[in-house]
């Protein structure tokens, strides 16, 4: 029982972050009909963006609100700037082009920001500062709960339910919407696509760069090349849930984690990835377009 | 007379079949393993290019070709060419099992499938299932092609195997165009659902498809493990079908020169940029982006008329 609590929380808090990143894939699927390859990179540059950050902002071992909130909001503002500037350079052009190509041109703009990441901090394992964040840790009832933990699940919920309000509360969220819908129609109707489309990647790269420091502060070691496995989950995840579906996304990911923490608490670690998949593939047999997808119908 | 295409395309064979005179043995793999890569992109291109299903997990289908060559002829000592049935028909009989329950998901749903089952393979592959596949280091020690007594054992024969292979792929690329799943491919890629409506069953012909690419990149699957007498994981995972996808796009897709310009750039242009070591894939994905930019549909798309030839020659 003791096991099975533990990796409940261990999941949850992996969910969460696969959650984050999940609904970056999913907001632009939503608005752009675009799979953005991109996106897990943007996730592995922003905890090497908060790693210099906090280096030349703050010396060794400070643990303090001050360097938390700075790293957060420096790293979150630097990645956003280039998801915008992805955006502009990499996707606008294509807005009009057979889709797959606006999929290539994601696929080489993942390189690019890769490998700028590799030349920029090296090729090796940087560790994230260990003093990031308080080393607490809390026992409760024989399963033990991590500062760090706390602290992914309290805001990346916050995030998401402040999302969720942002999108059906908003004015801003209303268009976002209408845009997702019918791109034409929101025109017609007075709503600036482009401007919407610049919004998405703001709000999309800024939770991947939540999600990012976060995977940093929790697993200490960080690569340039791991954009690509957490990418890969979170947008299986956000498959899962239904792409283009925003609280889709954050059931994905939650389910996956959680579903992850079991597999490799039981089972192996050695097939995790294949039994990822294998629930995957057994989702979309009964439900084709995810858990929460809606039938669409094809337009003649 | 001929034209230009038909031209450049004599050209280009006269330049291949003479290539191996001309360089030293590093180049001389290079070219055999472009072959090889053309004829998997080509099979790519008939799934992704010519039936429109988005497919990132070709390297899967590959690696099964190259697998069965490996593992029949290291763990049970077949002769490599009685290897060559199996390695054709395990990746097709593969592509029906896995493909044909998911055929129906819309586009980018199949897409994150597939690159699954190409994820799966290679998981399968490293944990050494049944103590067949050699783990993560693969199998090595693969044989040569013996035909009664006879050797085909140097990189010139390897080159030349490679381009008898290609010249078959491309046979049955444009005996695709002439025949009935070409016409019906023609009809699905400019209009799915008024094909639907005229009785062309889309599931039928997406496996169809499938089950066409997955037995020619087996055959060149056979062909690389041969070539390099070795098979590991990490030569299909899903880094190499996301290239085999690329490949097709940035060439061009259902262009027969752009799939061999796209093999080209994608794979024999890094090689040769091979000092610029760090700062190479840098370089590369700035020219996926541009290549995108200025020519959408690839770099030699497909010129299709609102009346494909086939259609106008008959009305002559």
């Amino acid at each position: 029982m003791d096991i099975f609590l533990q990796q409940m929380v261990n999941g949850l808090t992996i969910g969460s972050l696969y959650a984050l990143v999940a609904l970056g894939y999913t907001m632009v699927y939503g608005v752009m009909r675009l799979i953005n390859f991109a996106h897990g990179d943007l996730v592995a540059f922003s905890a090497f963006v908060g790693l210099s950050v906090y280096g030349s902002l703050f010396s060794e071992g400070t643990t303090s609100l001050l360097a938390v909130v700075s790293v957060f909001l420096l790293s979150a503002l630097v990645v956003a700037f280039v998801g915008v500037l992805l955006e502009r350079l990499a996707y606008r052009p294509l807005r009009t082009a057979p889709r797959l190509s606006a999929v290539v041109s994601a696929l080489g703009a993942g390189l690019v920001i890769q490998n700028s990441v590799m030349l920029i901090w090296g090729p090796n394992m940087k560790i994230f500062p260990t003093d990031f964040f308080p080393s607490t840790l809390w026992s409760v009832g024989g399963i033990v709960i991590t500062f760090t933990q706390v602290m992914i699940l309290s805001f990346s919920s916050v995030l998401m339910v402040g999302l969720y309000f942002f999108i059906n509360q908003t004015k801003i969220g209303t268009a976002i919407r209408a845009v997702a819908i019918d791109q034409d129609a929101a025109k017609l109707m007075g709503i600036n696509v482009n401007r919407i489309v610049m919004i998405i990647f703001i709000i999309g790269s800024a939770l991947g760069a939540v999600a990012g420091l976060f995977i940093g502060a929790y697993y200490r070691g960080i690569t340039f090349d791991m954009g690509w496995m957490y990418g890969l989950n979170a947008f299986v995840a956000a498959i899962m849930g239904g792409i283009g579906n925003i609280p889709g996304a954050m059931l994905g990911g939650l389910l996956l984690g959680l579903f992850n923490a079991m597999i490799t608490g039981y089972i192996s670690t050695q097939w995790a990835e294949t039994f990822t998949f294998v629930l995957l593939i057994v989702i979309l047999v009964f439900r084709p377009t995810g858990i929460l997808g809606e039938k669409v119908a094809e337009k003649v | 007379m001929m034209n230009k295409t038909s031209l450049i395309a004599l050209l280009l064979l006269v330049f291949a079949g003479f290539y191996p005179l001309f360089v030293d043995s590093a180049w001389l793999a290079v070219g055999t393993t472009f072959l090889v890569f053309a004829c998997v992109a080509f099979s790519q291109d008939i799934i992704l290019g010519r039936a429109g299903v988005f497919h990132m997990g070709h390297a899967m289908f590959f690696g099964l070709g190259a697998y069965t060559t490996a593992i029949l002829n290291v763990q049970f000592g077949w002769a490599i060419l009685a290897t060559w049935i199996p390695s054709v028909l395990i990746p097709m009989a593969c592509a029906f099992a896995l493909v044909a329950p998911i055929i129906h998901l819309r586009g980018d749903y199949l897409l994150v499938a597939t690159i699954g089952f190409n994820i799966i393979f290679i998981q399968v592959l490293e944990n050494d299932v049944f103590g067949l596949t050699g783990g993560p280091n693969g199998l090595f020690g693969i044989d040569v092609v013996r035909v009664f007594g006879y050797d085909f054992s140097s990189q010139i024969h390897m080159y030349y195997m490679a381009f008898i292979l290609l010249g078959i792929t491309l046979f049955i690329m444009r005996s695709l165009d002439r025949s009935k799943f070409g016409r019906a491919m023609f009809y699905i890629h400019k209009d799915d659902i008024a094909a639907q409506s005229m009785g062309i069953s889309l599931r039928y012909y997406k496996l169809y498809a499938f089950i066409l690419g997955a037995g020619i990149a087996g055959a060149a699957g056979s062909m690389f493990s041969v070539q390099y007498s070795a098979v590991s994981p990490e030569a299909f995972n899903v880094t190499q079908s996301i290239m085999f996808f690329t490949i097709v796009l940035v060439g061009g897709s259902a262009s027969l020169p752009g799939v061999l310009i796209g093999t080209f750039v994608m794979f024999v242009l890094p090689e040769m940029f091979r000092e610029f070591e760090t700062a190479r894939y840098l370089v590369f994905g700035v020219a996926m982006i541009l290549t995108m930019i200025l020519r959408p549909r690839g770099i030699w798309p497909v010129k299709f008329g609102n009346i494909p030839s086939f259609l106008k020659k008959e009305a002559k």
